[in-house]
């Protein structure tokens, strides 16, 4: 994509946890190509520095400080969005969390607690966003950020794959579901992508396992997101977008 | 008695009626010592009856799997009436089909809580149980067609399935690192003919004729279908398999 071509342009989009790592980049893309963004985030500082980043290089940006996990705030970044840019058109739940702990030492509340985000949290941003994009009823698109552990496990983190192979799923349920409405639901599905979240994996050992040789940047992500939410996925729904390197196909 | 699983303690839970209440016979048919859990004390009468008439062995305990302590007292319990278990079947689940827009937070977390939490308190004290006891073991995660394929008005279900297809990989890889290595493995049925589609759908034979028009091979799907796959998975005859998914659907799924 070049500078100048303004895919989104006239568009609203939302993106969770878009303050940091695959979230900030798809944020920054999403205003470079020309469309409004509502970031939300749990951390008011940092939200606030993305959003100015986003204004000085002449993009249009709002900061919600929300919880995925909370039907309350969603709410409220729904209206936020509503009253900033008057619409919505696209959302990208981005937001999550992971953190390793072995099956049988798991307690229930850090199962919860990590599903209450990362799975519940998509589940009310369906929700919220199909009803607020049926406002206008021109059609939208969703995109869901999954992982690579939605398709393949990983040891130690089934919380994380409970979240995520469900995150899989629904969007393929809502895409059937919504697809009469002209609204797109994807699922994007990162493999080792450098963010805060992956610094817990050791990239020297792991980046030569992988096809490509390096960890994504959070920068892939974005382009993938921006190539579903955009007029060129207009015939892709219910469909995964694995970006891993080659990680999953070995 | 004699059969694939003699010796064997296996636990099922919501083997009070349908799908758990037919894989209890079929595990007890092929000499497993069952125990079959669930809420309904009636249902699970009418299980030790099913057994009983096969010449099995079983027990019923009453078990809420979202409660971590009943899971706690069901594994005590199996350890004192028989033997350190063998094998767990995640079976118990609920089911609705409700547009997005009409699905409460309070519908998702109930249906959340009973098919992701109840399976995953399910692995986690199985794990513990096959580690303290040096138990061999597997594990068969009872997912659906809807953990794998998408449905319109489905969208909490499908989560909950889609979140069970993907626990069960990473718990395989976690339990074939367990010394004696554990087995874990999901099964996926499609329309089964079960008190948990009539209580959606309604009971009208007709539209069981309806199900099994629409299903490849014609048949309607039965308990006993997924009985059988759920026996394979448990067995021997599955040493080689796990963290995998298997689809006994009819064909729908292909379609």
């Amino acid at each position: 994509m070049t500078e100048t071509s303004k895919e989104l342009a006239g568009k609203t989009a939302i993106v969770t946890g878009g303050a940091r790592g695959m979230g900030r980049a798809i944020a920054a893309l999403y205003a470079r190509a020309g469309a409004n963004v509502v970031m939300t985030g749990r951390t008011r500082e940092t939200g606030h520095a993305a959003r100015a980043a986003i204004e000085e290089s002449g993009g249009k940006a709002i900061f919600v400080t929300a919880d995925q996990g909370s039907n309350a705030d969603w709410l409220r970044v729904i209206e936020e969005t509503h009253r900033a840019f008057g619409r919505l058109d696209i959302l990208v739940a981005n937001a999550g969390q992971s953190f390793p702990v072995p099956t049988k030492d798991m307690s229930l509340e850090d199962f919860r607690r990590l599903n209450t985000v990362n799975l519940k949290g998509v589940f009310l941003g369906l929700k919220h966003a199909a009803e607020s994009i049926r406002r206008h009823g021109e059609g939208g698109a969703i995109v869901l950020i999954a992982s690579i552990v939605g398709k393949i496990g990983a040891p130690g983190f089934i919380h994380y794959s409970a979240s995520k192979g469900g995150v899989r799923l629904m969007a393929k349920a809502a895409a059937l579901e919504l697809g009469a409405e002209k609204i797109r639901v994807n699922s994007i599905h990162p493999g080792f992508v450098r963010t805060d979240l992956s610094a817990m994996f050791d990239e020297k050992t792991l980046a030569p396992l992988v096809p490509l040789g390096r960890f994504g940047e959070p920068e892939d992500i974005a382009n993938a997101a921006l190539f579903l939410a955009s007029k060129r996925g207009q015939f892709i729904t219910g469909s995964e977008l694995v970006i891993d390197g080659g990680w999953t196909v070995q | 008695m004699s059969g694939k699983l003699h010796g064997r303690t296996i636990i099922v839970t919501g083997a009070t009626k349908g799908i758990g209440q037919a894989t209890a016979v079929a595990l007890a048919r092929e000499g497993a010592a069952v125990v079959a859990t669930g809420r309904d004390e009636k249902g699970g009468e009418e299980t030790l009856r099913g057994v009983a008439a096969v010449g099995g062995e079983a027990i019923f305990l009453r078990h809420d799997i979202r409660h971590e302590a009943e899971w706690e007292h069901v594994f005590a319990e199996t350890e004192k009436r028989f033997a350190a278990p063998y094998g767990l079947v995640n079976n118990a689940g609920n089911f609705f089909v409700k547009p997005l827009a009409e699905t409460t937070e309070t519908n998702f977390d109930n249906i959340y809580e009973i098919n992701v939490e109840g399976t995953f308190l399910g692995i986690k004290h199985a794990f513990r149980s096959f580690a303290s006891s040096g138990q061999a073991g597997a594990i068969v995660n009872v997912s659906s067609l809807m953990g794998q394929v998408g449905f319109p008005d489905a969208i909490a279900y499908c989560a909950t399935k889609g979140a069970i297809t993907a626990m069960t990989k990473s718990a395989a890889l976690e339990g074939a690192k367990m010394n004696p290595r554990v087995r874990v493995n999901s099964l996926h049925p499609g329309v089964i003919w079960t008190p948990m589609i009539t209580a959606q759908f309604g009971d009208d034979p007709a539209l069981a004729d309806a199900f099994a028009a629409d299903t490849p091979l014609k048949m309607i799907g039965l308990p006993e279908y997924m009985a059988d796959a759920i026996v394979y998975l448990i067995s021997d005859d599955a040493s080689y398999v796990t963290g995998a998914e298997l689809t006994a659907d009819g064909g729908r799924g292909a379609d």
